[in-house]
């Protein structure tokens, strides 16, 4: 049950908004621009799946219809893996058009993600994008300040807020109308998004996933319409409660999180992949070339091996030197190359955790956090495409190492460079290829996603009850 | 006219409001808080490319120490690229953080190397950045809103307007300085900061100069914005918040609405061919040759180099045991078969550039960040040169191998000392797809 003042003071702030034509245009150009932005984003990103599910497929059908081949050649040949956009990346695409979306595969080398849309935008997007998310976390807010700040201080400045007080309506009452009205007027904005979501928890999305996306929205809309009416309470005048609205918009949605990012580039110093390869190609170097088997560090291997088939030469093996080498090398190589990867994971992990701290200062970042982490478009996600394009790499690679050492002989091998003739005798069935296996990307877990993204929701909450409390304050102290 | 006791008295008003000198300490913080982050994070970039370089001559000195052949030394030797901060770029790191500013490439198809990136944290990228460009484009035109848009009303509260516009000489003349006494020390809480630090980055007086004129025309352009609609007969009777809420509007329109909408039409109107179809043209070419008749690498790469054309034939015992010159030769003609795709990759992004400067007329913001983005050499073009620079220098290093593989008698340590250095400042000889480049510029 509602109470019947709360309504009609609820009615009354709406007659007035849709009399001003400055709350009517905003609530239409709000609503606008969040469908607008949904329709786009959808089918952008409905096209990019689709897109790269494609090139993956292609990719795959490329690789197992090469011809009979060397095996080496085919590390060399190499693979294309694609990471699929998350279904909620619909609303929040998060880091998706910063990072590239494929990598090229192959051995002995870790390469990085190429083509980032984002070098396809000339700047255009840089502080803003029409995406969902940004419609709701920056934009959304200023159109909430906009029809709200002065909900309750025009009424004292009429010289109504006597007039309603004396009536018989309570301070609460008052005060709740005007909350109520406000938040009804931001669930236009909300709406969109919410339908969005409907329609991806019918994709395969975890629905707790969704809903608890969804109640992060909501919770972030109730916040500034508890802050604009808490502000429009507390101020005598609508200029003063405008210009603090703003400044408190101003700080909380644009400058915070920048200065989060600025503060951890400075805080947390990552080095770059290539000073991070010049440090793998040190190590490596003590290793040995995988490609040449008189190379110093495969002595011991050769050593080891002469003994354990109770031979005296490499070309009484029943198995393929060359390939062993090849084998062995790649797995030392990998251990080099995946520390270092690892660490620099860390490294952009810890960044962007400082970055996320910011969310005890500002709402703002803390729904970022929290929704790209749901959504799956948070850096997490991208270092999980990351190591899963890792293991597939390893798996292929040594997969046709394996068929190297057991199905190629080393004679032929060794005496491939003599002739074209002999080049042709030194290969292996394209039936091999099938070694390696199907990628499709998919985001962590919902509950592991959920788990890391509780700190964030904490923070929201924490919010949540700094508006509530400053609506507390703003009642007690409202004196017509 | 305007008197300098005016100016005086106004300057007397507007700074009895304490919320006025709150707004310049807090502008003068951020526009600091900007400039310093920018200038820490160009130090750091500048000290990357030391270690680097100095990384760089060490690993390719121990490749060319254990190496016997041109061939050998080609497919090992890698070379640093990069392309160093400009004096100003603390000020606006506009495309840095997107663009790969340095490379790492050897003899190999160049396509399959030059798109491989190593750009920052992308999560961090997303959030954005926290520059000088980005305090000028976006907060200030809100602080000047700020400032400005109850300029006559607060002066109407205090019950103040009347006698104003009485005890004044020139009732124009008060809100003129009145103004002036609040945009000036406004440009100057942001401009200081900014020329320290340029003169302690050692940026040219020209440059500074210009980039300070934009930062003036800005505050120009939107303080006109907003007295223009403060004083529009049409809206006389709002009140000086509705008005607020109008100039807000516009701030909305131009900074955000235009931009988003401008890259949404840039983007369909523009075809851009798939990034992972050169690298795949690129690599299909380059495996493919393997299972190909030597001479069919040869009839094409002789098209392009008709030079070398007598000299294609492989002699185990000048070449050594493995055909390099073949090898290096359908690396060419990899990059050669994936050229069109990449050319018209690099154009379209060019083109995507020059709409955007058109669409940046309808949005001060956006026209403000590209101007100061050029001032200091952080725009998509400079980004583009640098990648043409190191296309240019990867053929100057086929240039190089060339001449060693096919031509030169023997191996000698000695020939290696004539191996291309990349610097930033000196001319390649000139790629085969630049031409069209410069034709954009």
């Amino acid at each position: 049950m509602i109470d019947q003042t709360i309504k009609t003071i609820c009615a009354e702030q709406w007659r007035y908004w849709l009399r001003t034509k400055v709350a009517t245009t905003v609530l239409i150009l709000g609503s606008v621009l969040t469908l607008a932005a949904l329709v786009i984003n959808t089918f952008h990103i409905e096209e990019a799946a689709h897109a790269r599910e494609h090139l993956q497929g292609e990719a795959e059908q490329r690789f197992l219809s090469q011809p009979d081949k060397h095996p080496h050649r085919m590390v060399h040949y190499g693979h294309y893996v694609f990471r699929t956009p998350t279904p909620l990346s619909v609303i929040e695409p998060g880091v998706d058009t910063y990072t590239g979306n494929a990598i090229f595969l192959e051995g002995h080398r870790q390469n990085s993600a190429m083509f980032a849309q984002q070098r396809q935008s000339a700047g255009l997007t840089r502080f803003s994008s029409l995406t969902p998310s940004f419609l709701a976390l920056v934009l959304a807010p200023l159109f909430i300040i906009l029809i709200g700040y002065g909900s309750v201080s025009r009424e004292r400045e009429a010289g109504t807020l006597t007039l309603l007080l004396t009536q018989g309506a309570s301070r609460w009452q008052l005060v709740l109308g005007k909350l109520v009205a406000l938040m009804l007027a931001s669930s236009i904005f909300l709406l969109p998004l919410l339908l969005a979501c409907l329609y991806v928890a019918f994709s395969n999305e975890s629905a707790l996933v969704v809903t608890l996306f969804c109640l992060g929205y909501a919770l972030y809309f109730l916040l500034w319409a508890v802050v604009v009416t808490a502000c429009s309470t507390l101020f005598e005048k609508s200029s003063a409660s405008f210009t603090v609205l703003i400044v408190i918009w101003m700080s909380a949605c644009i400058l915070l999180p920048r200065m989060g990012s600025s503060v951890a580039t400075s805080v947390e110093p990552s080095i770059g992949k290539l000073e991070a390869d010049f440090k793998v190609e040190e190590k490596l170097r003590s290793l040995g070339d995988g490609h040449d088997v008189n190379d110093p560090a495969f002595v011991k291997l050769k050593q080891d091996l002469l003994d354990k088939y109770n031979v005296d030469s490499v070309d009484d093996l029943p198995v393929n030197f060359r390939g062993i080498v090849a084998q062995y090398s790649e797995q030392r190589q990998a251990v080099v190359i995946n520390e270092f990867a690892e660490t620099r994971m860390q490294e952009e992990l810890a960044q962007a955790r400082i970055a996320r701290q910011f969310g005890w200062l500002s709402p703002t970042v803390a729904l970022r956090s929290f929704s790209t982490l749901l959504a799956g478009t948070s850096i997490e996600t991208h270092h999980r495409f990351l190591r899963e394009a890792e293991i597939l790499r390893m798996q292929f690679v040594q997969g046709l190492n394996k068929v190297h050492v057991e199905k190629l002989d080393y004679k032929l091998d060794m005496n491939r460079n003599s002739s074209e003739e002999a080049a042709h005798k030194a290969v292996v069935e394209a039936s091999n290829w099938a070694v390696l296996s199907e990628f499709s990307f998919e985001p962590e877990a919902p509950m592991a996603r959920l788990s890391s993204a509780a700190m964030y929701c904490l923070q929201l909450l924490l919010w949540v009850g700094v508006a509530v409390l400053l609506l507390k304050l703003a009642v007690r102290r409202l004196n017509p | 006219m305007m008197r300098f006791n005016d100016i005086k008295r106004e300057a007397g008003f507007v700074f009895a409001h304490r919320q006025f000198k709150l707004t310049l300490l807090v502008v003068f913080l951020l526009s600091t808080a900007a400039l310093w982050s920018g200038h820490a994070e160009m130090q750091a970039q500048q000290a990357t490319i030391e270690r680097l370089l100095e990384k760089d001559t060490q690993e390719r000195e121990a490749v060319l120490n254990h190496q016997s052949s041109y061939g050998m030394v080609a497919y090992y030797a890698f070379h640093l690229t990069y392309a160093p901060p400009s004096p100003l770029a603390f000020a606006v790191v506009g495309e840095r953080d997107v663009f790969p500013w340095k490379h790492r490439v050897r003899m190999l198809a160049l396509e399959g190397q030059i798109y491989e990136s190593d750009t920052d944290n992308p999560e961090l990228a997303f959030l954005g950045r926290f520059d000088f460009a980005f305090v000028v484009s976006v907060l200030l035109p809100l602080f000047i809103i700020l400032l400005l848009y109850d300029l006559k009303a607060k002066e109407r509260e205090a019950r103040r307007f009347d006698l104003l516009n009485v005890t004044a000489r020139n009732s124009h003349a008060v809100w003129t300085s009145r103004t002036l006494v609040t945009l000036v020390p406004l440009a100057l809480v942001t401009l200081l900061p900014f020329v320290a630090f340029a003169i302690v980055n050692g940026a040219s007086v020209s440059s500074i100069l210009l980039a300070c004129v934009i930062v003036l025309g800005t505050i120009s352009v939107w303080s006109a914005i907003v007295l223009a609609i403060g004083a529009a007969q049409r809206f006389a009777k709002y009140s000086a918040t509705h008005l607020a809420s109008l100039m807000l509007g516009v701030w909305l329109i131009t900074t955000v609405i235009v931009p988003v909408t401008g890259h949404t039409v840039i983007n369909a109107a523009v075809e851009t061919p798939e990034g992972g179809d050169i690298v795949l043209t690129q690599r299909e070419a380059v495996n493919g040759a393997w299972d190909k008749p030597v001479e069919e690498t040869w009839e094409k790469f002789i098209e392009t180099h008709p030079q070398w054309a007598d000299y294609t034939a492989y002699d185990p015992k000048r070449d050594g045991s493995f055909n390099w010159k073949w090898y290096f030769a359908f690396q060419q003609v990899g990059d050669e078969s994936a050229s069109e795709l990449s050319n018209a990759y690099q154009q379209s992004t060019i083109r995507k550039n020059q709409l955007a400067g058109y669409v940046s007329l309808l949005s001060p913001s956006l026209l403000t960040q590209r101007l100061l983005s050029n001032t200091a050499s952080t725009n998509v073009q400079s980004m583009i040169d640098y990648e043409n620079k190191v296309r240019a220098f990867h053929a100057s290093l086929r240039e190089f191998y060339y001449q060693q593989l096919f031509a030169a008698p023997e191996f000698s340590k000695s020939s290696l000392k004539r191996l291309p250095q990349f610097t930033t400042t000196s001319q390649f000889t000139t790629p085969m797809n630049t031409q069209e480049n410069t034709n954009e510029k």
